[in-house]
């Protein structure tokens, strides 16, 4: 999987380089429009992650471009401005999907991650990880021989988690994905849904599975053998 | 134009009194012949003097409020100016009297004012938007250390740690945006008929969580359905805030009371809790930017700081209000209103 990153601020380039080669891709880096505008017509990318804010063409004209030469691959829009109304802007101009900065890079992966499985997506009804097993259809939960009573909220994050396993999972996609929040509420809710999930599918059992990445976000993964 | 009214007053005195002169004297003339005096006086004064009295009053009276309505409308429309007109004009007459120069310079200063608030709200909204690049970079490059694998324990949670704080402080530079952008005007929502009592149930059940920890107890007392025109991610903005407001400046096993009543033509929510509440006199300033209406909790404060401002603005942007009342160790009560579509008792 090759990504191409767009984006003119060094530094911030090179941490997302390093944290997409970390996660297995191939990654490619421009630091300004022009530049960018013509390379997926020499290199076929995966996904780009495009920053708005680029000399010489910017990253919604680029956009809008690439989709007018029907270039369909899957774009990550960035962007300091961060409201709603460009949101919809980057949406609307063709972007699969959008992040303003500061953003963490748990959550670039993230979203990187899902627009490159985009449609090769696995349809399992039950989810299993170790004994742990979630049936998104009788929306029931086991683990080993109990059955486990979950709050909507809880099993929501859960099938979440299940639905990324072994990958991290940073609080802002979990706000996202499970609470529908598209702003950052500045509490400890998803700590608390986390504490209350652990001590109901974790803490009577063995091997434990849900792990704290502390400063990063959450894990769910069978812990090395 | 003062000019233009004493020349009328004086010129309609003149003439009453040039009348009132003619008629008394003719008619003294007669009332010595006919030896009537007193009775002829009291008549003159009665037909002439009355009407005259009369006449000058109401004519007074209406000169007055001529002369006065321009000041009564520039009085109105300068107590309509507000830091969120400052760009209007008010109307003038370009005739060039007093009240028209008064007019130029109270737009004048209303201008000035203009240009000093737009720029610190432009400064707000470049410094916000200047700090962003630095804080990616920041916070980018800290994460990228926390997940080298070799690091010990004690640098893991010193990495980690200042990491936490680079989030907090994108956490309020995110919410200084958001606010000067909407001192802007630069932020539309997206209004759309929401359940407004669906939300605030949803919110319950994450306020009994938060709750938990600090052993409160939290009940719904009503939720009656509601529909408003509105903007969904706000509003569950609005009732995280308010919700983690009351748990957070709440005292061990407290409680939090929450509300949906619904009428036509608002809905009132209200968020109770128990805890140290604020004093009276820094109640009017809990909506400002950055204030701490505790100052017990200011070393301890998670958060940003611009929680209720936030708050304000969403209920502002939805034309509702929202207000505090507060006896201090005893009970803080939190109401807003907004205006609703439809309603119906639960």
């Amino acid at each position: 999987m090759r990504v191409l990153v767009i984006e003119d601020e060094k530094k911030t380039a090179s941490f997302i380089r390093k944290a997409l080669q970390a996660e297995g891709y191939a990654v490619d880096v421009c630091h300004d429009g022009d530049e960018g505008f013509v390379a997926p017509s020499a290199t076929p990318y995966d996904a780009i992650v495009l920053d708005i804010m680029l000399p010489g063409r910017d990253g919604l004209s680029i956009l809008r471009r690439w989709r007018q030469g029907h270039n369909r691959i899957p774009v990550l829009l960035l962007s300091a401005r961060g409201d709603v109304i460009e949101r919809v802007e980057g949406l609307d101009a063709g972007a699969d999907d959008y992040l303003p900065k500061p953003f963490a890079l748990v959550e670039l992966a993230a979203r990187v991650r899902a627009l490159t499985r985009r449609g090769g997506d696995t349809k399992a009804t039950v989810l299993r990880l170790a004994d742990l097993s979630l049936d998104t259809i009788t929306r029931r939960v086991r683990r080993g021989e109990s059955d486990i009573e979950l709050t909507a909220r809880e099993y929501r994050l859960l099938e979440y988690l299940m639905q990324s396993t072994g990958r991290l999972c940073g609080r802002m996609m979990i706000l996202e994905k499970v609470w529908d929040y598209d702003f950052d509420p500045g509490t400890n809710l998803v700590d608390v849904y986390i504490r209350r999930l652990r001590g109901k599918i974790d803490t009577a059992f063995e091997p434990k599975l849900l792990h704290t990445v502390r400063g990063i976000g959450y894990v769910l993964k069978q812990p090395p053998a | 134009m003062t000019l233009w009214y004493s020349g009328v007053l004086l010129l309609s005195t003149l003439v009453i009194g040039i009348l009132c002169f003619d008629e008394l004297s003719e008619r003294r003339e007669r009332s010595v012949k006919a030896n009537k005096g007193m009775e002829e006086i009291l008549v003159i004064v009665l037909w002439i003097g009355l009407p005259a009295v009369v006449l000058s009053i109401g004519g007074g009276w209406w000169l007055m409020r001529k002369a006065l309505a321009p000041v009564a409308t520039l009085t109105e429309a300068m107590r309509g100016v507000s830091d969120r007109n400052l760009n209007q004009e008010l109307p003038r007459t370009h005739n060039g009297d007093e009240l028209d120069q008064l007019t130029e310079v109270l737009n004048a200063m209303t201008a000035r004012l203009n240009a000093s608030f737009t720029r610190i709200k432009d400064f707000t909204l470049h410094a916000s938007h200047e700090l962003k690049t630095p804080l990616t970079v920041l916070c980018g490059e800290t994460e990228t250390e926390l997940r080298d694998e070799s690091l010990n324990p004690s640098d893991r949670e010193r990495i980690a740690s200042r990491l936490d704080e680079l989030r907090r402080m994108a956490l309020i530079v995110n919410g200084l945006t958001l606010l000067a952008k909407a001192d802007a005007g630069l932020i539309t929502l997206t209004l759309a008929p929401v359940r407004l009592d669906e939300l605030v149930r949803d919110s319950f059940g994450d306020i009994q969580i938060l709750a938990e920890a600090s052993a409160l107890s939290v009940t719904l007392l009503n939720c009656d359905r509601t529909t408003v025109k509105a903007d969904a991610h706000r509003l569950r903005q609005l009732l995280l805030n308010l919700a983690d407001n009351a748990v957070k400046y709440n005292q061990p096993g407290g409680t939090i009371q929450i509300g949906l009543a619904s009428a036509d033509p608002a809905a009132e929510l209200t968020i109770s809790n128990t805890g140290p509440g604020i004093a009276a006199n820094l109640l009017p300033r809990i909506f400002e930017r950055f204030f701490r209406g505790d100052p017990a909790h200011n070393g301890s404060v998670e958060g940003c700081g611009l929680g209720l401002s936030i708050a304000q603005w969403i209920v502002a942007a939805h034309k509702g209000s929202i207000s505090i009342k507060s006896v201090p160790n005893q009970l803080t009560t939190v109401t807003v209103r907004l205006p609703v579509l439809e309603s119906q008792p639960a």
